[in-house]
C-alpha cells in the first residue's frame, strides 16, 4: 500500500517537548498530467482519485518570456503577496506545491482561504501536487538548516522532479524572492519573479494593476520621511522589558496626524501625534509604542485636520500641518500619556473601499478610502481616468519608509460613484454580509417545482387546512412567516394557533443550501433591495405563507381562557392553508369594521383581545417600550430615487401580531431547554451596566423626573411617569434615549451559560428565543430543528447538538446579524441623503442634547439625528450655556433639551465620499443667527443664505453629518448599542 | 466557522501522509524475553508496547481468589515515565493506568479459553514505552501476541484499533497522538476480528448517534486489517523457531 | 574485578536465527478453523464452535487417528508418567511437599513417594511427617519422576530411585520446555566432568559428576562442604552458556547437541560467550554439526 519509510520530526515547544511525528512518503502520489502514462497507471491500480483532468489543455498561459504553453509552479511568497493577482482567471495550470500549501496556512489564514476556493475552483485548474510525501521529491531537513531554506529547497527539488518527469512540457517557478531565484536558476529551472511574468503576459489585461508592490518599485526614491521601525525581536524584548507597550492603534477621524493606543493596564489610551508618532501605523494595527517622558506628555489637539496631500515628494504641507499642532497643542492643559511608535507587531490590513483623488495625472493614482481612518493610498494603474468615476477596492501592500503614503494595489471595481447599486455593494462590503448569487449546488438543493404535497407528508403532519388561518404582515412582504388563529374550544376555552413555516424540512441539515444560509444568518433589508438568506423559491414561494395555498407550517397550539391563561401548549407540524394574507392596516380595518362578523373578523378580534391582556401583564411585568424612529423611504419604482421618506406607522395589529410572536418564542425556548439542556439555541438580553444609563438618567433629572434604573420594572414604571403636557413627544424622546442604553441581545446555546444569565431584559422574561421568523433568520431554523426533534418529528444530527459548534454558529449568527442591522442603517442613511440632494426644507425637529457649541437635533419624520452649530469657532458667540441646567440662552430664547425646534434642513455635497446635512435653525427666531421661514426668505434671502450656509459649513465640514457619525460611533461602541426591538 | 483544523486535506491525505483507511506501520515480535511465558513487542507507529505473559499458574498468594472454574486473567498496565511529551509522575497506579488495567482484562477475557485452567491464574504485564496515540489497541494487540507466543488456547485474535471522523465526514483509522489531540471524539474497539464480535467499545468524549455505525465499521475493518498482520508475524514466528527446532518433537 | 560491560542499542541486534530450509508443516493459528467436518476428535489446542473445528494456540497439527490437536511450540510443561523432571520445593504441607516443575499447576511429592533416610522399606511415621521440612525445605531443587498425573492435569511426582532425590552443588538453567528433545536418557555424564539432567519440563541441571555412588541413602543429603575445583566449575558454566545460546537460537537440547556445543564453543573465551555474535556462532555451528551427523 505505501512505503513505509518513517522518519523524525523535532519541535520543541515552550518547554522544550521533544514531539516525534511520523511522515509517511508514498509511491501513489500522481503529477497530475491525465497525458502521463506512468501516473495513470499509478492512479489505476490505486483506484484513488477519479481520472479527473487536473489541468486544461483549453487553458494556455502566454507569456513572452516563455515560447509555447507551460505550468506554473508558486513560490510561497508569491502566494501571499500576489493573491489579487493570482485570483484573476487569467492565472490557469499552475501547480501549488503541498510545501507551499502549508507554509501559506502557517503564515496567513486569510490569504490560505483564498488560495483554497482558487484551488477547489476546477475551471481554473490549480493542482496541489504532494511533494512532501511524494518518495522522490521528499527530503529531509539539513542539521542547522532553517525551515525557510529547507522549504525553498524542497519546493526546487519539486521543479526540477517536475521537469524531469514530464520532458515535453514547459514548467515555470515564479518566486519574488531574489535569492531564491538566484538559486533556482544554478539549478537551471525556469524561473521568473512576478513581476517580469506579469508585464510580459502576452493579454495582460489589468492584472498589471493588480500586483502588489512589495519591493519599492515606485519611482520615489527620496529621502527617509519616517523613523524606521525596530525588529520584531527587538520590540519583544522591549516590551517584555517593560520599555515599550503594546496595543491596538486607532487613528483618530478628524485628525490624520494624530492616532490612540490602547493598551493594557493604563487608564486614558497613550496619544501619537504627527509624523514621528504615529510613524505608518494604520488603524487596527497591533503596535509597540515607546513612552515619552511625562513632561512631554501633550492633550488631545481636538483640532480637524485633513490630509489634502496629493503628491508623493510634497511633505511641506506635512510639516506645516505638524507645526499646526504643536500650536493647538500648547493651549491645553489636560496632558495625557504620550509615546511614539516605535513597530509594528501586525499589521491588520484589509481591503478598502473608497475612490481615487482626483486631479492627479498619470499611473500613479491616490487613493482616498472612505474610512476616514485610514491613510490615502499610492496605487499604480494604467486606467485612472475610468476608475475615476468609479468606487473601487483597493488593499496595502506596503510601507516604505521613503514613502509618505503606503502602497497598495487595486483589487477591483465596484461601480459608479453615487449610484444605487454601487453605494448598496458598497454597503454589503463594508458591512461583511454575503451577497453573492447563490451557488449552482445551492440551487440544487431545492425542491423540483411543481411542488405537491404526498400522501406521505400528509401522513406525518396534522391536517389544518380547514381552520381560519390568516396572517397579518407589513405591506409589501413576500416571506410571510407567520400566521395565526383563533377560535372558540369549549365554553370557557380559545384555541390559539401560531404557524410558523417550516423552513426546516426544506433545508436539511448539511446540505450545500444549509451552509449557505448558516454563514449568512439573515436576510438583510436594504431600502431598496432585500439581499436572502435562502433563495427566492423558498423565502417567496414554498415556505412563504401565502393566502389560499397549502403550506408546511410548524404549529404552536395554546389551550387559553378569555384572561388568556395558558391551560396546555403543544407543537407539531402541520398543513395550512392561509385564508388571507392581510396588511396590518387591512386587518385593522376588518377588526374595527363591526358589519363584518365571519371567521377571519371573529379571529382576529379574539386575537387582538388576548393580545391585548397578554401585553398589559408582560407591561406589568417589567417589561420595556421602548422607541426607535424607523423610517419608511417610498422609492420611485422607476428612477430607483426615493420619493418621500416617511415613520412607519404602527397599528394594534402590530402589536396583536408582535405579542402572539413573543409568546411562541417564550413557549418554544422553555421547551427546548427542557429537552436540551446543553445545546439549546437561546436569546438573551443581558442587563446593562447602571453606567449606560447616566445619559437619561441626566436627562431626565433637568425635566425634573426621577428615572429609576435599579430594575427592568422600574426603569418601565419611571418611563411610563415622565409625561408632560406641555410637550407630548417628550415621553417618545426619553424612550429614544433609553434605546440607546441598552446592550446587545444575543443568541447563545444553554450550556454555555448559568441559567441566571439567560434572562431578557428587554422582554422581562427568563427564557427567550426565536421561532417565528425562519424565512430571514437562521438561529430559527435551528430552534426548528430542535423542537422538532423533541416532539419527535424529526431526529438529531451531530452538530445539532454539539455545544462547541452550537456556540460558533451563535458567535456568526451575532455577528451577521449585528452588520445585517448596520448595513440596513447605513442604506436608510444613503437613500435619505438621495432624499435630501438638492432639496432644501424647513423642518420639525426636537433638542435631544444640548451641547456647549450645539444643539442636537432629532427629526422624527425621517429619523435623523443632526448638529446645529451655535458658533463658528474663534467668534464670539450669541448663546451663553449653562452647564448646570443644560441649556442655551440667546437673548430671551432659552433652549432645553427636548423643545421643540424648526430647522432648514439642506445637503452639502462638495465631498462626495463624505456628504453631510446642514441645519440652520428657523424657530425660535434668533436676530443674527436664524433664517426666516422658507416660504417668506425664498427668493429674497437666497444670496444670503448660501452666504450663512458657507459659513457654517466651514465648520461643519469638520464634522461629519450626525448620522454617519452617530453609526461609526455604535461601530467602535457596540456597548451603546441601541436595541433594535424586532421581534 | 470550524475551529478544528482539517484532519484530512482535500486530497486525501491525513497529516502524517497516509490515507484515511490506511493504518500507522505495524512492527511486531514474539519472544522478545526467555523469563516468562510469552512476550511481545509491537510498534504502531511510534506507539511502542512490550507485554508479558506468565501462566497459567496456580493462584499464588492465598486460595480465595482462585476459581474452580476458570483461569484468572490479571492485566497491569503502565506506562513508562519516559514515554510521553511530558515526563509521568509514575508508570501505573494512577485513575488512567487502572481503568487501562481494567479495560485490558475485558477484551483479553472474552479471547482466553479461561474454562481450560480452572484453579490457575494468568499475568499480563504491558508496558508502553512510547505513547503516540492509541496506547489501548498497542497494548491488546501485544498482549494478544503475548498470549499466543505463550501457547495460551485463545478463542482467536483479539485486535484493537482506534477510529475518529475526519472534517465531521470521512472515518479516519487508527488515530495518532497529533490528531487525538487536534480531532474530535475517538472511539476505541476492540473485537474479535474473525467472528466480528465487539468486546470492547470505548469512546473518549460524545459524538452523535448517527457517526457511529461508519466510525465502527471502520475501527472493526482495522481490527480486521491488525489481525492479518499480527497473523503473518505469528506463523513466521512458528515457523521460525519451527524449523530452528527442526520440528523438534514432533511426530 | 573489573569487568567489561557490553550494552548495544536495539539497532545493533544480532540475528540469532538459525533456520535451515526444511518442508514445513501446516501452521494453524488461533481462530483458524482446521475441519469443517464434525469427523474429528478435539484434541488440545482445538475447540469446536458452530460445528466447525478450529485451532486455539499457534503450532503445528497432530493427528493421531481421528484424533487432531494443535501443539504449540511453546507452552507450560505438561507432564506424562514417567518423565524426568527437575523441579523445585514451594511448599511443605502435611504428607506432601508442593513442587514447581514450570506445570500448570503446582506438583506434588507425597511423602509416601519418596525414599527416606533408613531403608526403602521403613514405615512413614507421624515423626516423620515432623521431619519432613529436615528433608526437603522451601527452595531445595529436586529431581523426580512423574509417578501420576491427576486429573485436573497435576502431577505427583517420585523419587523411588536412587538417581532421583535432592540436588546439591550445580547450576540450574530454564529453558522452555518444548527445547527439551525427548530421550531414552536424561541423565548424562559428559566426558568432560560435567553431568547433566535434562529435565523435561525445561529445567536442566549442571552439576560435577559424582562419583560416591556408595552412598545410596535416597538423595537427601546435601554434600555442600566438598569443593569443587575451579577447573570443573568452568568447564560448567561454559555449558550454561552454550545451552543458554542453543537455547536463544531455538536449538533443541539433548546430549550430542549440547556436547558439539561444548566443542564449537571451546575457541572463545568463557566470558564471550556472553556476546551475542559468539552465541549465535556457537548456536549455528552446533546446529550445522547436527545436520552433518545426521546425514552420516
Amino acid at each position: 500500500m505505501f512505503t513505509t519509510k518513517s522518519f523524525i520530526k523535532k519541535n520543541k515547544i515552550g518547554n522544550f517537548l521533544k514531539n516525534v511525528r511520523e511522515h509517511y512518503i508514498r509511491d501513489d502520489i500522481v503529477c497530475g498530467f491525465s497525458s502521463c502514462y506512468s501516473c495513470q497507471n499509478i492512479q489505476n491500480n490505486q483506484n484513488i482519485g477519479c481520472s479527473k483532468d487536473n489541468f486544461s489543455s483549453n487553458h494556455v498561459n502566454r507569456c513572452k518570456l516563455v515560447e509555447g504553453n507551460h505550468y506554473l509552479i508558486l513560490d510561497t511568497n508569491v502566494v501571499l503577496n500576489q493573491m489579487d493577482v493570482l485570483e484573476d482567471n487569467l492565472f490557469g495550470n499552475v501547480i501549488i506545491l503541498h510545501t507551499v500549501l502549508n507554509e501559506v496556512k502557517h503564515r496567513s489564514l486569510p490569504i490560505f482561504k483564498r488560495l483554497m476556493s482558487i484551488i477547489d475552483n476546477p475551471s481554473r485548474h490549480f493542482y496541489v501536487f504532494t511533494n512532501d510525501h511524494h518518495k522522490d521529491t521528499f527530503i529531509h531537513q539539513e542539521d542547522q538548516e532553517l525551515i525557510n531554506d529547507y522549504n525553498d529547497r524542497c519546493i526546487r527539488k519539486a521543479c526540477t522532479w517536475y521537469h524531469r518527469h514530464l520532458p515535453k512540457e514547459k514548467f515555470v517557478f515564479l518566486t519574488e524572492d531574489n535569492e531564491s531565484k538566484r538559486i533556482a536558476l544554478e539549478e537551471n529551472i525556469m524561473t521568473f519573479s512576478m513581476s517580469e511574468y506579469v508585464h510580459n503576459l502576452s493579454d495582460k489585461h489589468l492584472v498589471e494593476d493588480k500586483l502588489a508592490k512589495v519591493s519599492s518599485s515606485f519611482p520615489f526614491t527620496g529621502k527617509d520621511i519616517y523613523q524606521a521601525h525596530m525588529s520584531l525581536v527587538e520590540l519583544l524584548e522591549g516590551i517584555r522589558g517593560g520599555k515599550l507597550y503594546q496595543g491596538t492603534f486607532k487613528a483618530s477621524r478628524e485628525n490624520f496626524l494624530e492616532g490612540y493606543i490602547n493598551v493594557d493596564g493604563f487608564d486614558d489610551p497613550i496619544i501619537v501625534q504627527g509624523r514621528e508618532g504615529l510613524n505608518r501605523a494604520v488603524d487596527g494595527d497591533i503596535v509597540a509604542v515607546a513612552l515619552f517622558e511625562k513632561e512631554h506628555w501633550t492633550s488631545p489637539t481636538e483640532i480637524i485636520l485633513e490630509d489634502e496631500g496629493v503628491v508623493e515628494e510634497n511633505i511641506d504641507e506635512l510639516v506645516e500641518k505638524e507645526k499646526e499642532i504643536k500650536k493647538a497643542i500648547k493651549k491645553k492643559g489636560d496632558i495625557k500619556p504620550t509615546g511614539k511608535v516605535v513597530g509594528v507587531i501586525r499589521r491588520k490590513w484589509r481591503q478598502y473601499c473608497g475612490i481615487l483623488e482626483g486631479g492627479i495625472e498619470g499611473v500613479y493614482q491616490l487613493f482616498v478610502p472612505s474610512n476616514r481612518s485610514i491613510p490615502k493610498i499610492r496605487i499604480e494603474t494604467r486606467q485612472a481616468e475610468f476608475l475615476k468615476t468609479q468606487k473601487l477596492i483597493v488593499t496595502i501592500d506596503s510601507w516604505p519608509q521613503n514613502s509618505r503614503y503606503p502602497h497598495g494595489h487595486f483589487v477591483r471595481a465596484l461601480g459608479v460613484i453615487g449610484h444605487q447599486d454601487t453605494e448598496n455593494e458598497v454597503v454589503l462590503l463594508e458591512h461583511d454580509v454575503p451577497h453573492s448569487q447563490f451557488s449552482e449546488e445551492v440551487l440544487r438543493c431545492l425542491p423540483k417545482l411543481p411542488w405537491v404535497i404526498t400522501e406521505e407528508d400528509e401522513s406525518r403532519r396534522v391536517d389544518l387546512r380547514h381552520i381560519t388561518i390568516c396572517s397579518v404582515d407589513p405591506p409589501g412582504c413576500t416571506d410571510i412567516d407567520d400566521a395565526l388563529h383563533c377560535r372558540i374550544i369549549d365554553d370557557n376555552k380559545l384555541e390559539v394557533g401560531v404557524h410558523i413555516a417550516d423552513v426546516s424540512h426544506f433545508i436539511r441539515p448539511g446540505t450545500a443550501i444549509d451552509l449557505e444560509a448558516a454563514s449568512r444568518a439573515t436576510t438583510v433589508y436594504l431600502v431598496n433591495k432585500r439581499i436572502d438568506m435562502v433563495p427566492e423559491l423558498l423565502s417567496s414561494n414554498l415556505c412563504s405563507l401565502r393566502g389560499g395555498e397549502e403550506r408546511f407550517a410548524f404549529s404552536c397550539i395554546w389551550e387559553m381562557d378569555y384572561e388568556a391563561n395558558i391551560l396546555s401548549t403543544k407543537f407539531h407540524k402541520s398543513i395550512i392553508k392561509s385564508k388571507s394574507a392581510m396588511t396590518y392596516e387591512e386587518a385593522q380595518l376588518i377588526i374595527d369594521d363591526k358589519t363584518k362578523n365571519d371567521d377571519i373578523a371573529f379571529g382576529l378580534r379574539g386575537l387582538n383581545k388576548l393580545a391585548k391582556i397578554l401585553k398589559t401583564r408582560r407591561l406589568e411585568k417589567g417589561a420595556l417600550v421602548l422607541a426607535s424612529p424607523e423610517v419608511k423611504i417610498h422609492m420611485d419604482s422607476e428612477t430607483m430615487e426615493p420619493l418621500e421618506v416617511e415613520v412607519k406607522k404602527l397599528f394594534e395589529t402590530n402589536s396583536m401580531v408582535e405579542e402572539f410572536m413573543l409568546l411562541a418564542n417564550i413557549s418554544v425556548a422553555e421547551k427546548i431547554l427542557q429537552d436540551f439542556p446543553d445545546c439549546a439555541m437561546l436569546r438573551r438580553h443581558p442587563t446593562p451596566p447602571s453606567t449606560n444609563f447616566d445619559p437619561l438618567v441626566k436627562a431626565g433629572k433637568h425635566l425634573g423626573f426621577d428615572i429609576q434604573i435599579d430594575s427592568g420594572k422600574k426603569l418601565a414604571v419611571s418611563l411610563d411617569q415622565a409625561v408632560s403636557d406641555s410637550n407630548p413627544y417628550l415621553n417618545t424622546m426619553l424612550r429614544i434615549l433609553a434605546t440607546r442604553c441598552m446592550l446587545q441581545a444575543v443568541y447563545f446555546p444553554s450550556g454555555t451559560l448559568q441559567k441566571s444569565d439567560f434572562f431578557h431584559y428587554g422582554l422581562a422574561v427568563p427564557l427567550y428565543t426565536h421561532f417565528t421568523s425562519p424565512i430571514r433568520r437562521y438561529a430559527d431554523i435551528i430552534v426548528h430543528r430542535l423542537l422538532a426533534v423533541s416532539c419527535g418529528a424529526d431526529s438529531t444530527y451531530p452538530d445539532l447538538l454539539d455545544k462547541h459548534k452550537s456556540s460558533d454558529l451563535c458567535q456568526n449568527l451575532n455577528y451577521r446579524n449585528r452588520m445585517a442591522q448596520y448595513a440596513g442603517r447605513a442604506s436608510v442613511a444613503f437613500n435619505t441623503h438621495l432624499f435630501f440632494k438638492g432639496k432644501i426644507q424647513d423642518e420639525e425637529g426636537y433638542v435631544l442634547f444640548v451641547k456647549k457649541n450645539a444643539l442636537q437635533i432629532l427629526l422624527p419624520k425621517y429619523g435623523l439625528e443632526c448638529t446645529l452649530y451655535l458658533s463658528k469657532k474663534g467668534d464670539e458667540s450669541l448663546f451663553v450655556y449653562d452647564e448646570e441646567e443644560q441649556t442655551q440662552k440667546a437673548g430671551n430664547v432659552v433652549f432645553h433639551a427636548f423643545d421643540q425646534v424648526t430647522v432648514r434642513v439642506s445637503l452639502d455635497s462638495k465631498n462626495i465620499q463624505h456628504e453631510k446635512f446642514v441645519l440652520q435653525l428657523v424657530y425660535p427666531y434668533i436676530e443674527g443667527f436664524s433664517v426666516k421661514p422658507l416660504i417668506e426668505s425664498e427668493g429674497a434671502d437666497k444670496s444670503n443664505m448660501e452666504q450663512q450656509t458657507m459659513d457654517y459649513q466651514d465648520k461643519c465640514n469638520e464634522q461629519v453629518s450626525t448620522m454617519k457619525k452617530n453609526k461609526r460611533k455604535t461601530q467602535s461602541n457596540n456597548e451603546k448599542r441601541k436595541q433594535k426591538k424586532k421581534v | 466557522m470550524s475551529r478544528k483544523k482539517e484532519l484530512i486535506s482535500n486530497i486525501g491525505l491525513r497529516l502524517d501522509g497516509r490515507r484515511a483507511g490506511e493504518l500507522r506501520r505495524i512492527r511486531c515480535k514474539l519472544g522478545v524475553f526467555s523469563e516468562p511465558d510469552g512476550s511481545a513487542y509491537i510498534e504502531q507507529g511510534l506507539t511502542k508496547v512490550l507485554a508479558a505473559v506468565y501462566g497459567p499458574h496456580q493462584v499464588r498468594g492465598g486460595r480465595s481468589k482462585a476459581q474452580h472454574d476458570s483461569a484468572i486473567v490479571n492485566c497491569q498496565f503502565s506506562m513508562a515515565v519516559f514515554s510521553t511529551g511530558e515526563r509521568k509522575r509514575r508508570p501505573r497506579g494512577d485513575r488512567k493506568s487502572t481503568e487501562m488495567s481494567i479495560h485490558l482484562h475485558q477484551a483479553l477475557v472474552a479471547a482466553i479459553k479461561v474454562e481450560l485452567y480452572p484453579w490457575t491464574q494468568i499475568d499480563v504485564y504491558v508496558e508502553v514505552l512510547h505513547a503516540d496515540g492509541g496506547i489501548y489497541p498497542a497494548c491488546v494487540n501485544a498482549a494478544t501476541l503475548a498470549l499466543i507466543d505463550a501457547g495460551i488456547p485463545l478463542k482467536e485474535y483479539v485486535c484493537a484499533c482506534t477510529a475518529s471522523l475526519a472534517n465531521d465526514d470521512i472515518p479516519m483509522i487508527d488515530i495518532s497522538h497529533q490528531e487525538e489531540v487536534m480531532g474530535g471524539p475517538t472511539l476505541t474497539v476492540a473485537a474479535l476480528p474473525m467472528s466480528k464480535k465487539v468486546v470492547l467499545l470505548e469512546m473518549s468524549q460524545r459524538f452523535h448517534v448517527d457517526h457511529l455505525p461508519k466510525v465502527l465499521k471502520t475501527a472493526l475493518q482495522g481490527c480486521v486489517d491488525i489481525k492479518n498482520i499480527l497473523d503473518v508475524t505469528v506463523s513466521n514466528n512458528v515457523k521460525e523457531i519451527g524449523s530452528s527446532t527442526r520440528w523438534g518433537n514432533m511426530t | 574485578m573489573p569487568q567489561k560491560i557490553q550494552m548495544r542499542l536495539a539497532s545493533n541486534r544480532v540475528d540469532t536465527s538459525v533456520v535451515i530450509n526444511r518442508d514445513i508443516p501446516a501452521i494453524y493459528t488461533p481462530g483458524q478453523i482446521i475441519s469443517n467436518q464434525n469427523e474429528f476428535l478435539r484434541g488440545h489446542g482445538t475447540y469446536e464452535e458452530n460445528g466447525q473445528l478450529k485451532a486455539s494456540v499457534a503450532g503445528v497439527r497432530e493427528k493421531v487417528d481421528i484424533l487432531i490437536s494443535v501443539r504449540p511450540l511453546k507452552s507450560r510443561y505438561h507432564g506424562k508418567v514417567g518423565d524426568v523432571v527437575v523441579g523445585r520445593i514451594i511448599e511443605v504441607q502435611q504428607k506432601r511437599w508442593k513442587v514447581n516443575t514450570n506445570s500448570i499447576l503446582d506438583s506434588v511429592l507425597l511423602i509416601s513417594s519418596v525414599n527416606l533416610p533408613g531403608g526403602e522399606l521403613r514405615r512413614r511415621s507421624a515423626e516423620d511427617e515432623h521431619m519432613m521440612r529436615k528433608y526437603l525445605q522451601e527452595g531445595d531443587l529436586i529431581s523426580a519422576e512423574v509417578q501420576s498425573v491427576y486429573s485436573d492435569g497435576s502431577l505427583s511426582l517420585h523419587t523411588r530411585s536412587l538417581k532421583y532425590g535432592k540436588l546439591g552443588q550445580g547450576v540450574l538453567v530454564k529453558v522452555f520446555p518444548s527445547l527439551i528433545k525427548i530421550s531414552k536418557t536424561h541423565f548424562h555424564n559428559l566426558s568432560i566432568g560435567v553431568s547433566l539432567i535434562l529435565g523435561t519440563n525445561g529445567f536442566i541441571w549442571i552439576c560435577p559428576i559424582i562419583n560416591n555412588t556408595e552412598e545410596n541413602v535416597g538423595g537427601f543429603v546435601q554434600n555442600l562442604e566438598e569443593v569443587v575445583p575451579k577447573s570443573i566449575r568452568a568447564t560448567m558454566a561454559r555449558i550454561r552458556n552454550c545451552i543458554l545460546a542453543l537455547a536463544q537460537s531455538k536449538v533443541m537440547l539433548f546430549d550430542s547437541s549440547i556436547t558439539y556445543a561444548y566443542e564449537e564453543s571451546t575457541k572463545y573465551t568463557l566470558a564471550e560467550l556472553l556476546l551475542p555474535e559468539v552465541m549465535a556462532d556457537v548456536a549455528l555451528s552446533t546446529q550445522q554439526k547436527l545436520i552433518l551427523s545426521e546425514t552420516e
